[in-house]
């Protein structure tokens, strides 16, 4: 069955119902569309050409079973000349393998290890990682590795959002020129310029504000 | 055995006691003294050497050379001591004509034309004002700027309460009494003013320059003119009498269009400090003391239509600055007044008054002092500045904690 070619949605019409059929029947093979479709939307992050996958494709995985096929691409991308991982990747990578490696020295897989990939295969082609190039893969993560966390993500996701929120609403709330509803005012300078003159011993000045043509109110100083 | 005679030693002993006595009596009274008509002396150093012309005391014919050895050595000794002491008299006579002056409005009437010519921040600003005082009671001035005579209406004030009868160019009692704690005032000697006799005080900094003169009337003692100078010499401030008449005086002056004699709508504190305190803790930032060494020395307080509007005075007796502060903001059109950066603040000035707005008060400051010391004075103050964008989240989430505090 062309698996590759459901995924890729090159099946139309009688062949993709039959496909459709067939992975509704076969917990097998929609495991393996289920890590193609994985494995293109990393590649597509990786912003790898779609046009490099189909000259892996092109390799020939109608002779051999689905398992072999997947295998063939990831071996074809970490060879030579494939695209260069990110080193966050790498670093995922190695630590994966040194976890996998102690549960294999511990005795076998367990949980979501057993399924997917399979235990032998797996363990074939990191084998054959490490004697032919550097020690990565664009493997779907989940497919082993480290169990994620996503309530951590979440949480922090959460926290984030309260936080830029509250400090959006302070932001709002701050706005204004006064820490409290200011009233506008002028000063009211005949009275001020009064005061003045008894702090200072000295005669009130006219308020220069006034226009010349206009009379001061006649302030009385007290 | 008769015992030796030895009438030298006596005679020096005698001198010893006598002469630096005569000598200071000399001169606290020879400077009290008060000739009409004399020249004026130039301010410059203490002329203490004058004080060897002054009669001094004379012993018997016997051993009259060595009296004149002693007496010299007694004088060249007690010169330090004769020299302060005159310092100390002329001061002491230089601050006690202060205050008197300070008081003679209490007992004379005038009436007058004076000269004010100021500089401020934003230029010079001078003004004419007709002033009528009663003794001890009504003044009316009637104040012009002196660049509008041609059409600006005169600005008229009444002291109904004679909470200040006796101000006259700065010279009042609270001021003179701050003029002694922060200058030193000495009797320069006689001089003239408006072509009357005057006698001259000068006051010092505690670095010797020149800060302020003062022509006070020979007769009554009221001030005729006063030049206060900065720290560089320059003349900063130049109020003068053009015309006074004292004694009986005209009619009482109408108010004109103006002139309502409303009591005073401020309500003096009775310790600044005090009032100053309990506002800071209401949310207020009024400062205890303003830069250029001026104190808190009167606070007063009125409520206005738009809230409580608070007058702090800050002086060294000398430079006067009112500081007038109330809640709110400015107005959004400021007719009549500059926008002028002044320290780092964006403030409108108008005349001798600036006003900004920072931290949610207006603060209006009218002042008598150096330019230097005006802008220190507004550095000092919140800044008419945004709060900038941490502060104005952190007002925000003080806000927001007002509002959903249960307790508040």
């Amino acid at each position: 069955m062309q698996i590759s070619a459901l995924v890729d949605g090159e099946l139309s019409g009688a062949e993709l119902d039959r496909a459709n059929a067939h992975l509704a029947a076969c917990e097998q093979c929609r495991a393996e569309a289920a890590e193609l479709r994985q494995l293109k939307r990393d590649l597509r992050a990786l912003a790898i050409p779609l046009s490099e996958l189909a000259s892996y494709r092109a390799g020939g995985l109608a002779e051999v079973g689905a398992d072999e096929a997947l295998t063939r691409r990831l071996l074809a991308m970490a060879g030579p000349g494939g695209p260069v991982p990110s080193r966050r990747l790498r670093r995922e990578q190695h630590r994966r393998d040194r976890s996998r490696n102690e549960r294999s020295r511990s005795g076998p897989a367990r949980g979501r290890d057993r399924g997917g990939s399979g235990g032998s295969g797996g363990a074939g082609v990191r084998g054959r990682q490490r004697a032919a190039g550097p020690p990565y893969s664009v493997r779907p993560r989940r497919s082993g590795g480290a169990p994620r966390r996503p309530g951590r993500y979440v949480l922090w996701g959460a926290l984030s959002l309260v936080v830029v929120g509250i400090g959006a609403v302070a932001f709002g709330m701050g706005g204004g020129g006064a820490a409290e509803p200011a009233p506008r005012v002028t000063p009211q300078l005949e009275m001020f310029s009064i005061e003045h003159a008894i702090n200072s011993g000295d005669v009130p000045f006219p308020d220069p504000t006034k226009a010349p043509a206009q009379s001061s109110p006649g302030a009385t100083r007290p | 055995m008769p015992a030796p005679r030895r009438p030298g030693l006596l005679v020096a002993a005698a001198v010893t006691i006598t002469v630096p006595g005569v000598l200071a009596v000399l001169a606290v009274l020879g400077h009290q003294r008060v000739a009409p008509g004399a020249a004026y002396l130039p301010p410059v150093a203490l002329p203490a050497n004058s004080l060897r012309a002054a009669p001094a005391a004379t012993g018997p014919t016997v051993g009259q050379a060595q009296v004149r050895t002693a007496a010299v050595g007694i004088e060249r000794m007690s010169q330090d001591a004769i020299t302060s002491a005159t310092a100390s008299a002329r001061e002491a006579v230089g601050l006690r004509l202060l205050g008197k002056s300070a008081t003679a409005g209490l007992a004379t009437s005038y009436q007058g034309v004076e000269l004010i010519a100021q500089l401020g921040v934003n230029g010079a600003v001078t003004m004419i004002s007709d002033v009528w005082h009663r003794s001890g009671g009504l003044t009316i001035t009637r104040t012009t700027d002196a660049k509008e005579l041609d059409g600006g209406q005169p600005y008229v004030s009444y002291d109904v309460d004679n909470r200040s009868p006796e101000g006259v160019f700065g010279v009042t009692k609270t001021l003179v009494t701050l003029l002694g704690k922060h200058y030193v005032a000495l009797y320069r000697g006689n001089g003239s003013a408006v072509g009357r006799p005057a006698l001259i005080v000068d006051l010092y900094r505690g670095d010797e320059s020149l800060a302020a003169r003062f022509w006070l009337d020979r007769q009554t003692m009221v001030p005729l003119r006063r030049d206060v100078y900065d720290t560089s010499a320059q003349l900063i401030s130049e109020d003068a009498f053009v015309q006074v008449q004292f004694g009986s005086l005209p009619a009482q002056p109408g108010a004109g269009n103006g002139g309502s004699r409303n009591k005073s709508a401020w309500a003096r504190a009775e310790v600044p400090a005090k009032l100053v305190a309990g506002l800071n803790g209401s949310g207020w930032h009024l400062p205890a003391g303003l830069p250029g060494g001026l104190p808190l020395y009167a606070a007063a307080r009125s409520q206005m239509g738009l809230g409580q509007v608070v007058c702090l005075g800050y002086s060294d007796g000398l430079s006067v600055v009112s500081l007038f502060a109330q809640r709110g903001t400015l107005a959004a059109k400021m007719a009549g007044w500059a926008p002028v950066d002044l320290s780092g603040h964006r403030v409108y000035v108008a005349g001798h008054t600036i006003t900004w707005a920072g931290r949610g008060f207006v603060y209006t400051i009218i002042a008598d002092a150096p330019p230097q010391t005006v802008k220190q004075v507004v550095a000092s103050l919140p800044p008419a500045t945004s709060p900038g964008f941490l502060g104005r989240i952190g007002r925000g989430l003080d806000r927001l904690a007002a509002l959903i505090n249960p307790f508040g």
